[in-house]
Formats: structure tokens, C-alpha cells, sequence
């Protein structure tokens, strides 16, 4: 490598017709050597990381392998012993959708409790291959510990964004909000935000820029929504009340009106 | 384990009388009620062959000739929940009689016939389940005519035209096995849950008959409103349906059709069913992605149908509201969204059908003709729903 760069910086140095001075020499040394500690440090942390990312790969692999036979071999054994029955005996049911089968789920169970395992096991390699590897400064893993943290926040998030936006979509069409799909995006749209400004702040990007964001975008989403109610969407919303009242008043008479009888649902 | 501990209360061994024939089990009531009832059950019984158990301590003194029991807890409840019927079995026990009158809120407006038959259907007739067939009005009972009759009578092969009726007539084997269903329930401290005696005599084999009781009024639910009444009942059938799949998918002749007073349509009924349709029709407009998840393209394009007819002109097909009703109880069971947002989601469906329940009764029949005609589209479309209970994730158009 040293007399690859040796090379270069002289072959980078020939065209030049003036001899080189001293102080000239000494830089380009300089460079060089520069480059070659870069190079060298690069190098070593591969050779440092790639036996704990080797080990993560063949313990994964492993867990995965181990699982597919535990859970088939689990699978076997309770179909073997009529779990789903006895089961059905203690609950008092025998109905079980293909997926929710007690032995579909416990060999379901075993397969992913290896796989989980075998995670565990190869980001301790890693971790210990990382650790003992090189003093180097660059934060690889706990970076990485923080993306699998903000990956479950994106995901939670995400579900409990489309969850809330149907239980609101749902209870304001029941009440015949005019603006229950509105009411629905907002809160759905609430809660993405808030969950994208948690994902940022977990894995320290931006960091105070971030919190100051999400400040002024959630204080202006409030704003513009009480605006909108109190100002923008006053005729709107009264309209709304009315009607809701008068369908209120409407039901309170339980649409009894001459010469009809009263509906009763129950 | 102390939180599970049953919480039935101890009746008292000095209250146990041997030799009566019918327990009867009084829900808390005014004070005429219980005057009411009790001159209708000595009109039916010897009083030496009754025993009444109810919370009253008035009604003890007014009618000294009968034997009383205490009904310890007796909570105001708007039906026979899971507590009532373990409470029924222990005193049944105790006092070893033959057969159990429940009667619930509101009994009172029950006329001696509609006793008289209960009792009689229990003591004398050999039924397990003697269940009341009130005479109502036409617009009352609507999510029992739209939901809760024509699915047990599809699935449980029954005419019992009250599923969740809130007096009941029970033999002492009935109230035990009732009571035997009940316990799991009062242990996860669900007292209040519901339980359905028609399918439950059904799995056991037992001998069901309808009586008819003549009009009666009927208690209103703690919070009437259809956003939580129809989730609660639709909820508890599709529950109770789920646990007993095993029993209904195999094919089970229905009983002969009995005759029964028809109540009569209004002769002038304007009701106005514009609310209802403006609430489907705002939910097609906005429920769409949800329902579109839950029913097939078929069941969509009716639905699309619906939505662009006019008020006068509004019938929703018996096969559509059947198998609408159908996949609702599939997804209820796949868990295909969130229950609470599934039974939500059918709101919205059932007004719709209320609407064209209203529409047609008004000019083309009989408002029990109309009931009857869903549910046999209910039985016609069982198969659909066995097809796709045991293979859900066949193809589906």
C-alpha cells in the first residue's frame, strides 16, 4: 500500500519541471502519510468488525435453522398429544381460526423465541468483536441499538395513528359530523408527527432543531384548528351543532311523529 | 385467586324450604309490581308450592301466605345477566325445586296468561327453557327482529322469536347448566355479561317452547343509545355463535312454524326514516375503506345501490342484509379490524336495514311477514357462512 501511495505521489510530482524544494518534499511525505494512517485505520476497523458481523450472520442463521426444527418438531408433538383439543375441553370451544390454532401458535412461538435468541446472541458477538476489536471512535453500535429503538417507535406510532383515526372516523360518522374524515386525518396526522419527532430525537438526529420543529408544528397545527373552529369554520360548525341538536331532539322523540310508533332498537 | 373468588352471596340455610315447585326470582321492581306479580303467580300456584326470592322486604308482609327467600345483591339490571342465573341455580338448590320463573324489570305489566303459561310450559309441559313471546309494537325489538332472531334461528335451528328475553321459565337441570356457563363469567368478574339460554339448551339438547305472554313493557337498557346498544348485543351473539361453532355448522331442521298474533302495522305509519337513511348514506360516503375490508365487492356494490336510491323507494335485499350480518361475524371472529371498530362499522348497515323495515312494512306486508322473510334469507345463506367460517381465506367475490 505504501509504495502503491509512493508511486502515485510520485508520479503525481513528475510533470513538474522545477525540482522539488525541501519544504515540498516534506508535504507531500506528509499527505501521504496522512493518507496511508487513513487508510490503515479504515482497514483495520473492517478486519475489527467483519468477524462480529460474520458471527451475527451465522448466529441468526443458525437460531433461524433451530427454530424451523423446534417449531416443527413442537408442532408434531402437541398435534401428536391433541393440545387444540384439551385446550377446547378447558375453554369450551373447539373453533379455531387456521392462525389462532393454540398449536399453530406455540410452534409459532418456539420459531420466533429462537430467532430472537439468535439476535440476542449474535449482537453480544458484535458487540464483544466491536469492543475488543480497535479503540476507535466511531459509535457504530449503540447507533444501531438506537435505530431498532426508533424503528419500534415508527411502527407504534404508525399503529396507534391508524387505530385512533378509525376510532374517530367511526364515532364521528355515528354522529354525523360533517367533518368526521377531517377530524379523522387531523388526529391520525397528530399523531405521525408526534411520532417522527420522537423516531428523530431517539436516534439524536438534529437534535434541539428537532424539538424546536415539532414545537412550532404542533402548537400551529392546535392554532389553526381553534382558529378554524373559532374563526374560519364558524358557520361551519354551528351548522353542525344544529343539525346535531336537531337530530338530538329528533331522537329524544324517538321518531314518534303523528300517526307513528315509536322506534325502539332493543 | 381472591379476586376470582365467587362472589355469590350465601343465602341463609334457614330460608330452605323443601317440597315447592317453582322458584320464582323477582328483579328488583316498584312495589305495585311486586303486588302485581305475585297475585298472578298465587292465581297459578298453591302458595305452599311457591317460593319467591327477591330483595323486597315489603313485599313479604303484604302476601304472608307465601314463603320468600332473600335475593342478597340483587343489582337493577335491564336483562338476565350471568349473575342472575348463578344465584337462581344455588337457590333453586337450596329449596329443590322444580323449575325457576325469572322475571325481569318491568314484569309487572305481564298479565296472569303470560305467568300462567311460563309456569305451566315449566312445571307441567316437561320444557327446560320456557321462553315469553311478547306482543310488542312493530318498531320495537328492532335490532332482536334485524339481528338477534334470524341468527339463532339459522344457526341454533330455533323459532324463539326472544333470544335474550328478559323473563324466562327454567327446568332445575336448565338453571344448573345456565349457572354452570355463568361461573366463568362471574369469576373474571363479569357479572353483568350476557348469556343466550336458546343456544345454550340447543348445544344441551333440551327441550325449548315459546309461550305467548301478551304484550308487556319492556325495561329500557342503562344507556339506550344504538352506539352501545347494538355493539353489546351484536357483541355478545357473535361471541356466544364463535364459541358454539361447532354445534351450528352442521345442518339442524328448524321446527315447525307455530301460529301466533301478529302484531298489527300502524294503519297510518309516517315514520320518518330520512335520519336513518341520511346516516347510512354519510357513512357510505366515509366508511367505505372500513367496510370495504370486512365485505366482499358483491356486498359492495349492493351497498352502492342502496346508497343512491330515494327514500320511497328504499329496500334493502334480505340476501344482502343476511350476508352483510354474515360477514360482520366472520371479521368479528378473523378480528379481521378491531371489535369495537367492526361493530361501529355496522351501525351505519343496520339503520339502513330498519329504514327498509319500516318501508316495507309500511306498504307491502306484515311487519313479523317481513322478519320472518329475513330470516329464512338467513338460512338460505347459512352456507355461505360455513364456507367461509371454515376456509376464510378462499376467494370471496
Amino acid at each position: 500500500m505504501q509504495i502503491i501511495l509512493t508511486n502515485a505521489v510520485q508520479a503525481a510530482a513528475a510533470p513538474l519541471t522545477e525540482p522539488l524544494s525541501v519544504e515540498d518534499a516534506t508535504i507531500w511525505q506528509h499527505m501521504s502519510n496522512a493518507l496511508h494512517a487513513s487508510m490503515d485505520r479504515v482497514l483495520s476497523l473492517l478486519i475489527a468488525i467483519l468477524p462480529g458481523i460474520l458471527a451475527f450472520v451465522v448466529a441468526l442463521a443458525i437460531s433461524t435453522l433451530i427454530g424451523v426444527a423446534v417449531s416443527a418438531l413442537m408442532r408434531r408433538v402437541l398435534t401428536a398429544a391433541k393440545f387444540d383439543d384439551r385446550i377446547a375441553r378447558t375453554r369450551g370451544s373447539a373453533d379455531w381460526t387456521p392462525a389462532t390454532a393454540p398449536t399453530s401458535l406455540a410452534a409459532r412461538a418456539c420459531f420466533w423465541g429462537c430467532v430472537v435468541l439468535g439476535l440476542v446472541v449474535g449482537v453480544s458477538a458484535f458487540d464483544t468483536s466491536f469492543a475488543t476489536a480497535s479503540p476507535l471512535p466511531i459509535s457504530l453500535l449503540p447507533y444501531l441499538a438506537h435505530a431498532v429503538g426508533a424503528a419500534f417507535l415508527l411502527i407504534a406510532g404508525n399503529i396507534i395513528a391508524r387505530f385512533l383515526a378509525r376510532s374517530v372516523l367511526i364515532g364521528a360518522v355515528n354522529a354525523q359530523l360533517q367533518y368526521a374524515r377531517f377530524l379523522s386525518l387531523g388526529v391520525k396526522w397528530l399523531v405521525l408527527v408526534l411520532t417522527a419527532a420522537m423516531v428523530l430525537d431517539h436516534l439524536q438526529v438534529g437534535g434541539v432543531i428537532v424539538e424546536l420543529a415539532f414545537g412550532i408544528l404542533f402548537g400551529g397545527i392546535v392554532l389553526t384548528l381553534a382558529l378554524a373552529v373559532g374563526l374560519g369554520s364558524r358557520d361551519l360548525v354551528s351548522r353542525s351543532l344544529e343539525s346535531h341538536a336537531e337530530r338530538a331532539s329528533e331522537q329524544s322523540a324517538e321518531n314518534a311523529p303523528a300517526g307513528g310508533d315509536p322506534i325502539r332498537h332493543f | 385467586m381472591m379476586a376470582t373468588a365467587n362472589s355469590l352471596p350465601d343465602t341463609g340455610v334457614e330460608s330452605v324450604r323443601v317440597g315447592a315447585q317453582l322458584l320464582v326470582v323477582l328483579a328488583p321492581l316498584p312495589q305495585e309490581q311486586v303486588e302485581s306479580v305475585l297475585t298472578h303467580v298465587a292465581a297459578c300456584l298453591a302458595a305452599g308450592d311457591v317460593v319467591i326470592a327477591t330483595a323486597d322486604a315489603l313485599a313479604r308482609e303484604s302476601h304472608a301466605g307465601l314463603h320468600f327467600v332473600d335475593l342478597p345483591g340483587a343489582a337493577p339490571s335491564w336483562t338476565v345477566a350471568a349473575a342472575s342465573f348463578a344465584m337462581a341455580s344455588q337457590l333453586a338448590q337450596e329449596n329443590k325445586v322444580r323449575g325457576i320463573l325469572m322475571l325481569g324489570p318491568e314484569a309487572g305489566s305481564l298479565g296472569e296468561a303470560g305467568i300462567g303459561a311460563l309456569v305451566r310450559g315449566v312445571l307441567e309441559g316437561g320444557v327446560d327453557l320456557a321462553m315469553p313471546r311478547y306482543a310488542i309494537s312493530p318498531h320495537a325489538g328492532l335490532i332482536n327482529s334485524g339481528i338477534l332472531y334470524p341468527l339463532t334461528r339459522a344457526l341454533f335451528a330455533s323459532r324463539v322469536r326472544f333470544p335474550l328475553a328478559i323473563d324466562l321459565g327454567l327446568s332445575a337441570r336448565m338453571a344448573e347448566r345456565m349457572a354452570a356457563a355463568a361461573r366463568p363469567l362471574i369469576q373474571r368478574n363479569q357479572q353483568d355479561a350476557l348469556l343466550w339460554p336458546v343456544s345454550e339448551a340447543a348445544v344441551a339438547g333440551y327441550r325449548i317452547e315459546e309461550f305467548d305472554v301478551g304484550p308487556r313493557v319492556l325495561p329500557v337498557p342503562p344507556d339506550p343509545d344504538l352506539n352501545t346498544i347494538l355493539p353489546l348485543l351484536a357483541g355478545s351473539l357473535f361471541t356466544d355463535i364463535e364459541a358454539r361453532a361447532a354445534f351450528w355448522q352442521r345442518p339442524r331442521a328448524l321446527p315447525p312454524a307455530r301460529f301466533h298474533a301478529e302484531a298489527q302495522a300502524t294503519s297510518e305509519d309516517h315514520t320518518d326514516i330520512a335520519a336513518m337513511l341520511q346516516s347510512f348514506r354519510f357513512a357510505y360516503a366515509h366508511l367505505q375503506e372500513i367496510w370495504s375490508l370486512v365485505l366482499p365487492p358483491n356486498a359492495l356494490l349492493g351497498l352502492k345501490r342502496l346508497s343512491l336510491m330515494d327514500e320511497a323507494s328504499f329496500r334493502m335485499p334480505e340476501s344482502l342484509w343476511a350476508r352483510i350480518v354474515y360477514d360482520f361475524l366472520l371479521a368479528y371472529r378473523l378480528r379481521t379490524i378491531h371489535r369495537g371498530h367492526l361493530m361501529g362499522a355496522l351501525i351505519p348497515l343496520y339503520l339502513a336495514w330498519v329504514a327498509s323495515h319500516i318501508n316495507v312494512t309500511r306498504e307491502e306486508m306484515m311487519p313479523e311477514q317481513h322478519v320472518e322473510m329475513a330470516a329464512a334469507a338467513f338460512e338460505a345463506e347459512k352456507p355461505y357462512l360455513v364456507a367461509r367460517w371454515r376456509w376464510p381465506d378462499r376467494f370471496n367475490p
